[in-house]
């Protein structure tokens, strides 16, 4: 190992990449881009969904009941539809997500102490969604249906309705929100973008840039030279890691001042994780690009390789309790669900190194592991 | 576009496509990459993920350790909840939630049975980790259900109401198009589209880009083929082998391991599958055509791609994105290629619902292409 090469061709390599411009403004623009586009689009919030009713009983009660819906911010009342027919149709053609029909003689049925049978159409394509509107569809219901019993026990037994209610409902469920009181979704969404972002672009980079050595064929004057593998290898990936780094620090500071989450964990701890994410999110460039001999192939697979875990099997829009033992098995053995981990506790719990360590531990193994595989891949005398 | 009618025209066409196949079945690790895509990929992500709340691990803090608090707590089921043990106090209760190891605690207080009896309201606790904001709010919506059911029985009893039934509102939930809310079929076609739009910028992108690198685009341009005749037949060569992709896809994998309904029309699944990937071929030769290298493009298709793939509906629910969000991704292909896909292959939906998605996509791609075009012969013409 000479320090004098290392520097050298670190050098070289930033001049190259500050000298392509747009090259070098993407590299920066786009981390900061996807951080903005992505806090404010991306949600998996289930809100103003679209809606019709279909009311077959038209009554006073029947449109009280309906506005129970109309009024709650989770729909978005799109009008009285005539029949079942038109639901159909709304349904199909995504206008509507939601329907609910109320039978003829809903009205007096309640006033006569009987249930009263509804039905709710939800469109099931997103079963997430869908499972959600269920769950809001169940809670004004079961408001409703609890208020009736209220003023039916109410005026049956003489008792004030204050204290109906209260006999109705024996069993108060009060539910305490911790880490993030407020249920804001950017909270959780926020870091984790971190990790997204840091996953897809410093590989993109780094394949890149290795590669485009390869392809114009300037990598045999490094063959030909006295520089080391180990010393390509470090001299090249420094300037990559370093400015994924200063990325990493903007998004950091993107997700305290725009998003306003809080950090409640370890900086110092936090940092040090990260720089092992970045180095080991740069050693996957360079392993792909050590396999690939063109440029197509380095942008594709690196592509696939890291948008899809990093999407998928990170946590970030899946549960990771949801996910079946294979892809469990897929998720655990990449490095984006650690570091979400690590980031979302970080910010959100104030965890630090105490509980974090052995995610920290796996990240840097997997570096240490990819770089190893990279040095190995790479032969001053390729075969061909 | 002069000659493009003529047969000689045509043969060009035919030639020029015929090269683009070519090349493109010669890079065998990339063509082994494509094949993994439509199949394996497809595959671990229709049978493995999930975006449902299944086995939150629930805590149980009994202060109680009754008949009915017991009974209480049984009845935090899968596939919403599983047991995660008993927490001993509240500090050992936090630090399960601390470190992950239970999601929710649920804290029945002491003389919870004995309050019942007598009458009382009683108010139970459930400590939600909403670091997830999605979970946190479904986890404390089953449980609301949960304990309000529990709840209504309780008061049936209590007050004699048991039979009669009383006037409550009684919902029958239909869910259609997947009435059992089996995830493959979300998750399946939403990851078949993700690679279809993958692949539908790349590979244009990267075969132009190539060209433009190595030289071999100045050696087209001394031909007599004009600049429409050397764009065209990349995007026919890569929108055959796409479809090809999504056939194998559909019927290789999403077809015949998790019955997927496919209520449509196939060939006008198809179809619209070719307009999609011929208008998002546009938006990667325009990437190609803006930037110099391969580096360059690289990071300009993160740039049009990742916020594609993300907002577009087909991982997240558009209806909670701001309206200015909303109104962007009415410009993304990808956003009706969604409503199509899912109407032909979940609802059946016919031509008669989705000419105004076809319609939009056939739009947006003319223009992307000639935009392209445009930049093209300003470059080179």
């Amino acid at each position: 190992m000479n320090l004098k090469r290392i520097v050298a061709l670190a050098w070289k390599e930033w001049r190259e990449i500050v000298r392509d411009r747009l090259f070098f403004a993407l590299a920066f623009i786009v981390p900061t881009m996807l951080m903005l586009i992505f806090g404010f689009g991306l949600t998996l919030d289930v809100e103003n969904l679209p809606f019709a009713v279909v009311d077959h009983d038209r009554t006073p009660a029947s449109r009280d009941y309906a506005y129970r819906f109309i009024s709650s911010r989770y729909f978005d009342f799109k009008g009285y539809a005539d029949d079942e027919r038109t639901i159909d149709r709304l349904l199909a053609d995504n206008q509507v997500r939601v329907a609910l029909v109320i039978p003829p003689r809903f009205d007096e049925r309640l006033s006569r102490g009987e249930p009263a049978p509804v039905q709710v159409i939800i469109d099931g394509t997103f079963p997430m969604r869908a499972q959600t509107t269920q769950g809001y569809v169940a809670a004004i219901n079961a408001a409703v249906s609890a208020e009736n019993m209220a003023q039916a026990l109410s005026t049956a037994r003489g008792v004030p309705l204050a204290e109906a209610r209260a006999r109705v409902q024996p069993v108060k469920l009060e539910v305490r929100y911790l880490y993030n009181q407020s249920i804001k979704s950017i909270w959780s969404m926020a870091p984790k973008l971190i990790m997204l972002i840091m996953m897809l672009s410093p590989p993109f980079l780094t394949a890149l840039g290795v590669v485009r050595e390869k392809e114009s064929g300037s990598i045999f004057n490094i063959y030909s030279s006295t520089v080391s593998p180990g010393e390509f290898l470090l001299g090249k990936l420094a300037p990559y890691v370093l400015i994924s780094a200063a990325n990493w620090f903007i998004l950091w500071m993107l997700c305290l001042s725009v998003y306003q989450v809080p950090f409640k964990g370890d900086p110092l701890f936090f940092t040090l994780a990260s720089l092992i994410y970045v180095v080991c999110t740069t050693g996957f460039g360079l392993v792909i690009s050590m396999l690939v001999q063109t440029q197509v192939a380095a942008m594709i697979i690196t592509s696939v390789v890291t948008i899809i875990p990093a999407v998928l099997y990170s946590g970030l829009l899946l549960p990771l309790s949801s996910l079946s033992p294979g892809a469990s098995l897929i998720a655990h053995s990449l490095p984006p669900m650690y570091y979400g981990r690590i980031v979302t506790d970080c910010f959100l719990k104030g965890a630090g190194a105490a509980e974090l360590w052995p995610d920290a531990l796996v990240l840097a193994g997997y570096a240490v592991g990819l770089f190893a595989i990279g040095y190995l891949l790479f032969s001053k005398r390729p075969k061909s | 576009m002069k000659g493009f009618f003529s047969i000689a025209g045509l043969r060009r066409l035919r030639v020029m496509t015929w090269k683009e196949l070519l090349q493109l079945l010669r890079d065998t690790a990339l063509m082994v990459f494509f094949l993994y895509s439509f199949t394996g990929d497809i595959y671990v992500a229709a049978s493995g993920v999930s975006m449902q709340l299944r086995n939150a691990a629930l805590a149980v803090l009994d202060n109680d350790r009754s008949f009915a608090s017991r009974e209480l707590a049984g009845r935090f089921q899968p596939p919403y909840f599983k047991h995660a043990g008993e927490a001993a106090s509240p500090d050992a209760s936090l630090k399960l939630l601390d470190r992950g190891d239970a999601m929710a605690v649920l804290d029945i207080p002491p003389r919870f049975e004995e309050r019942l009896t007598r009458g009382e309201q009683v108010p139970v606790q459930l400590q939600v980790d909403t670091t997830n904001s999605v979970l946190g709010f479904l986890a404390s919506s089953y449980a609301a259900q949960i304990v309000g059911r529990y709840a209504g029985e309780v008061a049936m009893l209590r007050e004699g109401l048991a039979g009669s039934g009383g006037p409550m509102i009684e919902a029958e939930t239909r869910i259609w198009y997947n009435p059992n809310q089996y995830d493959p079929w979300f998750m399946g076609i939403s990851e078949l589209l993700t690679v279809v739009t993958l692949f539908s910028i790349l590979l244009p992108a990267a075969a132009m880009v190539r060209e433009k690198e190595r030289g071999t685009i100045e050696q087209l341009m001394v031909t007599p083929l004009t600049p429409f005749q050397i764009l065209f037949p990349k995007v026919i060569a890569m929108t055959l082998a796409i479809v090809a992709g999504t056939a194998i896809a559909l019927f290789g994998v999403l077809g015949p391991v998790f019955d997927l309904p496919m209520r449509g029309s196939l060939p006008a699944f198809f179809l619209i599958t070719a307009l999609y990937v011929f208008t998002t071929a546009g938006l990667g030769l325009l990437a190609a055509t803006v930037s110099r290298n391969l580096a360059q493009v690289g990071m300009l298709t993160i740039v049009i791609l990742m916020p594609m793939l993300l907002l577009s509906g087909a991982w997240t629910p558009l209806e909670a994105m701001p309206p200015w969000m909303r109104l962007a991704a009415g410009f993304s292909p990808l956003h009706y290629y969604l409503d199509s896909a899912y109407g032909i292959l979940l609802k059946g939906a016919g031509m008669d619902l989705l000419w105004d998605s076809v319609l939009a996509m056939g739009a947006l791609g003319v223009t992307i292409f000639g935009v392209g075009m445009a930049w093209f012969n300003r470059q080179f013409g």
